[in-house]
Order: C-alpha cells, then sequence, then structure tokens
C-alpha cells in the first residue's frame, strides 16, 4: 500500500484508536499519594526529625537522578516522579532518629544502583531496599540496626507531645516496665517520649527461648509459655495498630499502611492477591514455625494452638506477629512494585505469600535486622522464574 | 428466566478481556437512517483487490439500480451494481481502507431512482446463485457470501452461529438489524443452515439487551434456533473468542472457525444476504455506524456504496475541522488517512475523532494488564519484543498466529506502548513465512 499523502506520514495510526486506564504517571501519583499516608503518621508519631530523614532522602535522590540525567544524557519519561517514590518508600523504612546523612546517602546508592540496571523498568531488585540493607552494613554505629537479636529500643513521641516533641527527651523503659502508650502517659507528664524495645525484637527474643524461661518444675518436657510474652514484654496491640511503638517511621503505623494499601487496590493499580497472601503467609509462618523454650535446645511447633488458662494466647501471638515490624509495609508499599512483581495475579499470590513466609522466618530465626526488605529482596530475585512457570494457556496451542 | 436464577446459574465468558465504556447510549436507540445519495458517487470496480472484475457500462452510458457496472471475472467474484438510476461518467480510481487504490466508476445519480424489477422465481434457482447475483458480501471474512457458504460446506460445517454480540464501542449496526427485523434475521438464519446443511443454528446476543433476547426467542420458537445472552465483555464478538465460549472448541492458531465445524455471521452480514435471497434486491447500500466523538449526530446509517467520507462527515456535522477518519471499529479498524476515501460493500462503520493527545511511549512498567486482559492468553510484551529480533523461537510463530488483533493490550497499556501493531507486524515478519525465519 502506497502512503498517499504526508498527513499519513506523519501520523501513522493504528487500531486501537481509543486508550484507556492510566498511565504510568498516574499511576506513580496514586502511589505517591499512598506512601505519603504513613509518612504523614511517622511525622505525628516521631516528630520534626521524621521530616528530616523524609527530605534528606528525597532531596538527595533527586539532586542524583539529575547529575545521572546528565552524566548518561538519557531522558525518560515521568522518571523523576519514580525516583520520588522510590525515595519516600526508602524513607519510610529508616527510624526519625537515624542522622541525615544516613537516608540522603542510602538515596545515593538507590539511584546509582536503579541507573546501573539501566533505568526504570529494568531493575531485578527493588533498588529502596538495596540502599537501605547497604547502609544497614555501612553504618552500624550510628544505626544498630545490622543484626537481628539485640534488644534495640527507640523513641515514640508521648500522647501529649505529638508532631512537636522532641524525641531526645525521651524517658526509656526497660520491656517489661512499659505499660503501654496512653498508661505509660499517665504516670510520665515531663518526657516527650517513651523509649522502648521494638516489638520485632521483642518477638525474636522470644523465638531464641529468653523469656519464657521458667522452667524450672519440667525438667525435660516443659510447655511453651506465652502469656509473659504478651503480659509484661509486649505493648498493648493496640499501639501496634496505631504505630505507638518504636521503629521506623513507615513501618509502624499498621492503620495508615492498611488504608494506603486499600486506596491503591481501589484505584487499581495494586492487586488484593498480593497483600493477602502476604499477611496468610505471615499468619501461617507465625502459627507454625517453631518456638525455642530454652531448655535443652528443644522447640515447640505449632504456637498458634497453645492455650493458657483457657486464652488462646497462641492466636494473640500470630496476630502480633502481623502488626510488629516492616510485615505491612512490605505487603502493601515495598512487595506491591509494578516493576518488581510478576505479571500475574497467581504469580503475585505466589509472590507475597514467600514474602510473608520469609519475612516471619527472618524475624524468627535471621540473623540480620530488617527481615522484611530482606525477605523481598530474595522473592524479587526469582519473579523472572515466577513469570516464566506461570503463563497463561494460550487458546488453541496449550490445553 | 427469572432474574433469581440468573444469579445464581453458571456465567458463559472466556478468561482474559474487558468491559469497556461503549459510547452505545445514544446510537443505539436511533432507528437506521439514510444519508440521500450524493450528486456523484465514486463506486469501486472491485470489491477487494483480488477480486477481478471486467467493467461493463461505457462511459456515458445510462444505467438502472441494479445493473451490473461490472461483471464478476471468475466463479469467486461478484459483479458491482449501481446503487440508483444514473449516469457513468468517467473510470477512475479510489482509495479504499482495506485494499489502498482500486479501479472505480464516476457514477452521477439522476435522482430518479429507476430500478431493474426484481426477479422472484425461487424455482430454478440456488441460494448460493442468488447470492451471486445480488453482490452479497461478508464483512468478516471479506468474501462474497457464497463464496463462504461454498467454503462451509467444503469444510463441513456443523453450527452456525449468529454473531449478535456486537462489543466494540460505537459500533450498533447489528444491534439496529437486530431490533429492526429480528423475524428477518431468524429466517436468514434458517435459510443459510438449510443452504450449508448444519443441524445446530445459535444466535448470540449480549445480555443487557433483554427486549432483543425476548424478540429474538420469540422469532425462534420451534424453529430448532438456540438463543444465548452473553456478558458483553470484549472482544466477545470476535467469532474465535465466541466459539471458544459457545462450543468450547479452540481454533487452531492462524485458522478460522470454519477449522472447527463453526461458522460464524453477523447480522450485518446476514442483512444482504436476507436482501438478495428474499427481496431479489442486489446488495448496493451498507448500512454502517457513524460516530466518535468528533460527530454531532451520530447515528447508524444506510449510505451508498462509492459515497466518500468527506460528504457522510458533512451530513452528520462535525465538531472538527482535521478529524482521525477511521473505518470499522475503534479497536479492529482502519485509520483512514483521506477524506475522499469511499465506503465499500464490507465498511462497518466510519468513526470520526477528534485529535486526541497521546502519550509516547516509554518502557514496559510490567504491570501485567496486558497479560490479564489478553482474549486468547498469550503475553502481548514478551511478543512485542520480537522487534527488536533478527529471528524468533519456533514456539513464538504460533503465539503470534494466535493473537486475534483485539487491540485490548494497547488499550491498557500504561506505557502507552504500541503491542497490537508491534504484533501485527512481528507477525507478517516471522509467522507469514512457512519456517518462520525472516
Amino acid at each position: 500500500m502506497i502512503a498517499p499523502t504526508i498527513a499519513a506520514l506523519e501520523y501513522p495510526r493504528s487500531a486501537p484508536f481509543k486508550t484507556g486506564g492510566s498511565d504510568h504517571a498516574e499511576i506513580l501519583r496514586s502511589w505517591l499519594y499512598a506512601a505519603a499516608l504513613p509518612a504523614m503518621a511517622g511525622v505525628v508519631l516521631f516528630g520534626r526529625t521524621a521530616l528530616i530523614v523524609i527530605g534528606a532522602s528525597i532531596g538527595a535522590a533527586l539532586i542524583t537522578d539529575f547529575l545521572m540525567d546528565r552524566l548518561t544524557r538519557r531522558r525518560q519519561r515521568s522518571d523523576t516522579l519514580h525516583v520520588a517514590l522510590l525515595a519516600l518508600l526508602l524513607a519510610l523504612t529508616f527510624p526519625a532518629q537515624a542522622p541525615w546523612y544516613i537516608p540522603a546517602f542510602a538515596a545515593f546508592i538507590m539511584v546509582t544502583v536503579k541507573a546501573a540496571f539501566g533505568g526504570i523498568s529494568h531493575c531485578l531488585w527493588h533498588p529502596a531496599l538495596i540502599g537501605r540493607v547497604v547502609v544497614q552494613f555501612l553504618f552500624t554505629q550510628q544505626l544498630a540496626l545490622t543484626f537481628a537479636g539485640a534488644p534495640v529500643s527507640g523513641p515514640v513521641l508521648a500522647p501529649q507531645h505529638l508532631v512537636s516533641g522532641q524525641l531526645e527527651l525521651a524517658r526509656r523503659f526497660a520491656a517489661t516496665e512499659y505499660l503501654g502508650w496512653r498508661e505509660a502517659g499517665l504516670e510520665e507528664q515531663q518526657a516527650h517520649a517513651f523509649e522502648t524495645v521494638r516489638p520485632q525484637q521483642v518477638l525474636r527474643l522470644f523465638a531464641d527461648g529468653h523469656i519464657s524461661k521458667d522452667t524450672s518444675l519440667w525438667k525435660n518436657d516443659p510447655p511453651l509459655r506465652i502469656t509473659p510474652l504478651l503480659r509484661d514484654y509486649l505493648p498493648p496491640w493496640g499501639d501496634t495498630i496505631l504505630g505507638a511503638v518504636p521503629g521506623a517511621i513507615g513501618e509502624t503505623t499498621s492503620l495508615a499502611l492498611v488504608v494506603a494499601g486499600l486506596y491503591l487496590i481501589y484505584r487499581g493499580h495494586l492487586r488484593w492477591q498480593l497483600p493477602v497472601a502476604v499477611i496468610l503467609g505471615a499468619a501461617v509462618a507465625a502459627a507454625i514455625m517453631p518456638i525455642s523454650i530454652g531448655a535443652n535446645g528443644s522447640y515447640r511447633w505449632v504456637p498458634a494452638l497453645v492455650f493458657e488458662e483457657g486464652r488462646a494466647v497462641g492466636l494473640a501471638y500470630v496476630l502480633f506477629h502481623l502488626t510488629a515490624g516492616q510485615l505491612l509495609i512490605c505487603a502493601f508499599l515495598l512487595g506491591g512494585e509494578m516493576l518488581l512483581s510478576p505479571l500475574r495475579a497467581r504469580g503475585q499470590f505466589l509472590f507475597g505469600a514467600g514474602i510473608g513466609v520469609l519475612t516471619i522466618f527472618l524475624r524468627l530465626y535471621g540473623p540480620l535486622d530488617g527481615e522484611g526488605y530482606w525477605a523481598v529482596l530474595a522473592m524479587n530475585s526469582i519473579v523472572p522464574m515466577i513469570d516464566q512457570r506461570l503463563k497463561r494457556p494460550v487458546l488453541g496451542i496449550d490445553d | 428466566m427469572p432474574l433469581g436464577l440468573n444469579l445464581f446459574s453458571a456465567r458463559l465468558g472466556f478468561d482474559g478481556g474487558l468491559f469497556l465504556a461503549d459510547y452505545k447510549a445514544v446510537t443505539a436507540r436511533r432507528p437506521v437512517d439514510s444519508i440521500p445519495t450524493p450528486n456523484r458517487l465514486n463506486i469501486p470496480l472491485r470489491h477487494r483487490a483480488d477480486l477481478s472484475t471486467h467493467p461493463l457500462a461505457a462511459v456515458g452510458q445510462r444505467l438502472l439500480g441494479g445493473e451490473l457496472i461490472a461483471a464478476p471475472g471468475d466463479a469467486n467474484g461478484v459483479g458491482v451494481p449501481a446503487p440508483t438510476s444514473g449516469t457513468v461518467t468517467a473510470l477512475s480510481r479510489v482509495w479504499s481502507a482495506q485494499d489502498g487504490y482500486l479501479p472505480s466508476a464516476i457514477f452521477e445519480p439522476d435522482g430518479r431512482d429507476e430500478r431493474v424489477p426484481a426477479q422472484l422465481s425461487w424455482e430454478d434457482d440456488s441460494i448460493l446463485a442468488m447470492l451471486a447475483r445480488g453482490a452479497a458480501m461478508c464483512c468478516n471474512p471479506r468474501l462474497p457470501a457464497h463464496v463462504v457458504l461454498r467454503k462451509a460446506v467444503s469444510a463441513a460445517v456443523n453450527t452456525l452461529i449468529v454473531n449478535g454480540m456486537e462489543t466494540e464501542p460505537y459500533l450498533t449496526a447489528d444491534l439496529r438489524a437486530l431490533v429492526e427485523m429480528p423475524g428477518r434475521m431468524v429466517d436468514a438464519a434458517c435459510e443459510i443452515a438449510d443452504a450449508v446443511g448444519v443441524t445446530r443454528v445459535i444466535i448470540a446476543l449480549p445480555d443487557r439487551h433483554r427486549r432483543v433476547f425476548k424478540r429474538i426467542a420469540g422469532e425462534s420458537v420451534a424453529r430448532f434456533v438456540e438463543v444465548v445472552a452473553l456478558p458483553d465483555k470484549y472482544p466477545q464478538c470476535h467469532p474465535i473468542i465466541l466459539a471458544k465460549t459457545l462450543l468450547d472448541l479452540d481454533t487452531p492458531p492462524g485458522g478460522s472457525t470454519l477449522d472447527i465445524g463453526a461458522l460464524v455471521l453477523t447480522p450485518g452480514a446476514l442483512r444482504p444476504i436476507a436482501d438478495a435471497v428474499f427481496d431479489d434486491r442486489p446488495m448496493t447500500h451498507v448500512v454502517i455506524s457513524v460516530a466518535g466523538d468528533a460527530v454531532v449526530s451520530p447515528g447508524t446509517y444506510r449510505v451508498p456504496i462509492g459515497m466518500d467520507f468527506d460528504s457522510i462527515g458533512r451530513h452528520v456535522g462535525l465538531n472538527t475541522d482535521a478529524p482521525t477518519i477511521v473505518s470499522g471499529g475503534p479497536f479492529t479498524g482502519v485509520h483512514v488517512p483521506r477524506g475522499d476515501s469511499v465506503v465499500t460493500s464490507t465498511t462497518t462503520a466510519v468513526l470520526f475523532f477528534a485529535h486526541q493527545p497521546h502519550g509516547d511511549p516509554m518502557a514496559c512498567v510490567h504491570c501485567g494488564w496486558c497479560v490479564e486482559d489478553c482474549p486468547v492468553g498469550v503475553s502481548p510484551v514478551e511478543l512485542s519484543q520480537l522487534e527488536l529480533q533478527a529471528t524468533c523461537s519456533p514456539d513464538a510463530v504460533p503465539q503470534l498466529r494466535a493473537c486475534i488483533d483485539c487491540g485490548l493490550c494497547t488499550f491498557v497499556c500504561p506505557a502507552r506502548l504500541p503491542l497490537a501493531a508491534t504484533i501485527k507486524r512481528c507477525r507478517g515478519r516471522f509467522a507469514d513465512y512457512p519456517e518462520g525465519g525472516a
């Protein structure tokens, strides 16, 4: 066929003549709105220092991206939005009292890694999490978050001093003294913040057998005791829902994360299968995975079935696993990144279940801090295999 | 069926696809309207580039409506009848959307609309001969109706499916045919079933048109015709997907539904067949949807073959100076770069779109929407990467052939990648050669 006019050469249109749905910039914008929600909750709960962390991360990422563009002379649409989103997600993984240069350096590493992979759609691992785990090793002294197992305490603002309080004016509680966010505030009017142990590290101590140790009566086969953990060591479950527990800026606020995830699912920019699979996988793993009893190196499997004095303390233990630590931020924001998750919904289910199980496994037995981040990175690396295995049957060829 | 039972019964359907905004709210309710014959028609003398004809009319000769301007070149062709009485003033060429330049005759109607009287003699004619005389063309496949039926007989089809789904946005011609002449559609389907010798006739309708369903079901009482209501998920209207849904038979890649023993015809194809068989009226006009966001009064119009798109645009009114003209549906049609292109016997719709800014393509963002919505289950993004390769693996060839060009992958792509067009081009490069190498 001969092209008849110049106009035809100018507009070589082909079917379909309509496009629908969101373009990538719109997807990135809704992800930014979703990530801004836990960020705002973090500013409320951890004060102005959280803003410094977020600003340092985003600023360093944008500057590095600009310089990288100049250096490599590439220009790609909506890359800036994507870098801003990644930098915001990166900032959510740091505790608010981290010095500003740590998130800035992590953002620099993040953008460099992204550019080294070849841009927006060629990354295998989540660039923000690569930045996070690299500085975890580089700044061991400042972060004290390199290895798991040691009880690291952190501050959270008191109810009377939200947003404006200073994290330095914290009163330190031992895990057994801390009654809860509201209850501690009744006695301590002076302190701006309460400093106590992060819940996922309490759970780790429990799994190592350091908490339910009173096994004097049973020489050979002591039962698993969960009540001391729930009653004495962990904060109230409501605190972990609101996020009023120590931890990183974005990872503690379960409520904000769930709302952000529901918004993304409503917009159609996150498939519901992924977060549901993460939570289901984590719940099943926490219900089954064995706990050390501390005597003779023996373990108890299926802690979810433990009942003490008629209370389903095993199920309460599983619920704490779901709201503590990095599980929900990985389920709703970090794991669901489109570029780094499988193509199909059932692949995403597999991927999410892997994240959930690995997160609980690393939390209970892993050597390194940041169990959810390691789980997402590990599952990212098998996404091409999942895509290869879970292809749809083609009409007329398969089945 | 009562609503309650309907809710709990199994839904017929297929994997993938998408429920689209269909833009039919206005046009679906408007009856078929006639666009008056213009002063000058540019009638293509071939129905397809490879269907040869011999011109019969001399320049300056006056013809009655229905007299042949050109006679078929062989047994597989059909002639070109004059749409109304008038004079052939010149022989020329014309741009058609599907075939590029075709030889044409400039025809000037004299306004008296005198016609050749119909011969309604059933005794000495087979249906195939009547269809050939009536110059009936089917739009999908683009073949003369008697050739389609002959192919169906030689393929030993056992099922006739009347495809009333029409799930593509903007298109309403098939729906209007079913609304305005339900009895005639069922009659024509039964005649074709008799001619081809099939034992099972299925009429598929969108399930939201309940009154159309009732009327068609009423017309097909005691006639061994099954009427099936399906959700109007795009591309349910595609013959291969429809056969998969109704018969649960997979068409081999690159084949047609004749390979699995099903003949699929749209009401738009039944209409000229009914005209030729029942009324001995040759196919001189087509019923097309004229719509699009640049059209002031969209609707379903009966237009003479040979009318140019600019005249149609003037008649329906356009709110833009330079519209994008599309011949066919918005997902499967062809961009027509010039307004003097004309309506041919296989045109189903003419769409006028205002200029819409479409973003530049960027790298794939791995959203998986194209994989999820693909009705045949191929991975469009993977196939479109063959564009960068010099050879392709033998596994990819049947996948390229399995694609039905529905265009959904491009429609949903957030990176605005031209996936459907790329797959089509890759199929031309790799799959249209026997060994698969380019």
